[in-house]
């Protein structure tokens, strides 16, 4: 009996371990084709888009969705779509851009999602985004309000011809200046934020791809200086006193503050430069 | 490294003389493989190979070194290397040799780092760094120890 167990405890390790080589061994080796012409198995691909489509009406289960027939809000929601959708989704008649053309996984044409998809799966989806899809989230660059008015102008869209559509096109012309650059100027009260949500928004507007930040993955770049012991550091781009004050008006609009840097405005609400100073002042210690 | 890690995990195995051969011979040809790959591997060059001393050919990293000491570049600044207590009113200059933007705002060549150290506020009147007074054969041993800095 206890050779048995032996025997059985150590199989399984060898197994375990024979099977982490080989997992070791396809990666390192580059057998791994990333090229975004090598489609997926059929099985795989199957397999990505149930993972997919539970794991987001499973979050969205508890989303109440608002009245979403009114015209007034199609007509925003179409502004928004033709700005930020049709780029990669296309449209009736209108085909995406180059690049979205040679995307993997290939963006759904929006006129069969919206006949498959429930209201609050969609929201969802244009909210949080898609990890490892081209999906991004839209949660950081519109309001809720906003991303029900495209879900509102999604559910017109299967009911539009290629010629309705270049109609609403001509009818509904872009507004002058839709999203008017935020004002200029400090932020009045230099009240910090949450530094979790902070985390999160660092990432949402690709800090980590040009600082080597603490605490998010894949933070290790050198385009800009490290973030690491921030909080203890006396000058922020070494133009600004580091204060909260300073920080959040930094964070927003650096090309103001210094002319000559190379780290560009984003677009950063003061919300999330509140919750992006905070989690920075929790970067403490000698790094 | 990873081949060696894992074929570490085999002493297991070792009291059974069997099994042990065949994984043994496994592991070795696994670990052979890995090794084989990253011997292939070595790395091409990238496409900007990055701020290369060899401009600076006059320029010494030791002598850069004692003149970084000298010129209490440590007031202000963590560099590896030279000794101080750590300050953070500049950045620390860990890896400053692969940091992109110099100042955050000057491509980092070598050319650019001895013409930011020279002169810092004509480069970016913005800048709290000011001009420390370096003559140009120091400020190029100061950038040749700085490109030292990976």
């Amino acid at each position: 009996m206890r050779t048995w167990k032996r025997i059985a405890v150590m199989t399984t390790l060898a197994l375990a371990a024979l099977g982490a080589l080989a997992a070791g061994v396809l990666v390192y080796s580059g057998w791994y084709d990333v090229s975004a012409t090598n489609q997926h198995l059929a099985t795989t691909y199957r397999l990505l888009d149930v993972a997919m489509r539970r794991s987001i009406a499973l979050r969205a289960a508890d989303t109440v969705v608002p009245p979403l027939d009114d015209p007034a809000r199609a007509v925003n929601g179409f502004r928004h779509f033709r700005a930020h959708c049709v780029q990669c989704h296309g449209a009736p008649g209108i085909a995406p851009q180059p690049f979205a053309l040679g995307m993997t996984p290939a963006p759904a044409a929006l006129v069969a999602t919206a006949r498959e998809w429930p209201a609050a799966d969609v929201y969802w989806a244009i909210r949080h985004g898609i990890k490892m899809t081209g999906m991004p989230a839209w949660q950081y660059r519109m309001s809720d309000n906003e991303i029900w008015d495209v879900v509102a102008f999604l559910k017109v869209l299967p009911t539009l011809s290629p010629a309705a559509y270049r109609a609403w096109d001509v009818r509904y012309p872009p507004m002058p200046a839709a999203m008017p650059p935020s004002a200029p100027g400090q932020i009045e009260n230099a009240r910090l934020g949450d530094a979790r949500a902070g985390r999160r928004a660092l990432q949402q507007y690709l800090c980590a791809t040009c600082h080597t930040i603490p605490g998010i993955a894949g933070a290790d770049r050198r385009v800009g200086p490290p973030l690491g012991g921030f909080a203890d550091r006396q000058y922020i781009a070494g133009v600004l006193p580091n204060t909260p004050a300073n920080l959040m008006h930094w964070l927003r609009h650096p090309t103001q503050v210094d002319p000559l840097s190379a780290m560009p405005d984003l677009g950063v609400t003061e919300l999330d430069a509140r919750d992006m100073a905070a989690f920075l002042y929790t970067l403490g210690g000698d790094r | 490294m990873a081949g060696k890690g894992l074929a570490a995990r085999s002493v297991p195995w070792e009291n059974d003389m069997t099994v042990c051969r065949t994984w043994q011979a496994r592991m070795a040809l696994a670990t052979a493989a890995l090794a084989l790959l990253a011997g292939c591997g070595a790395e091409p060059a990238p496409l900007w190979p990055g701020p290369q001393a060899a401009p600076l050919a006059q320029a010494d990293a030791q002598r850069g070194r004692q003149r970084i000491a000298e010129h209490g570049c440590i007031s202000c600044h963590t560099v590896p290397g030279v000794r101080g207590p750590a300050s953070a009113v500049g950045p620390p200059l860990r890896h400053v040799a692969t940091r992109a933007y110099l100042g955050g705002v000057l491509p980092n060549t070598p050319a650019n780092l001895v013409r930011w150290l020279l002169d810092p506020p004509t480069i970016d009147p913005r800048t709290a760094m000011p001009n420390v007074g370096l003559r140009e054969a120091e400020a190029s041993d100061i950038a040749a120890y700085l490109l030292t800095l990976h």
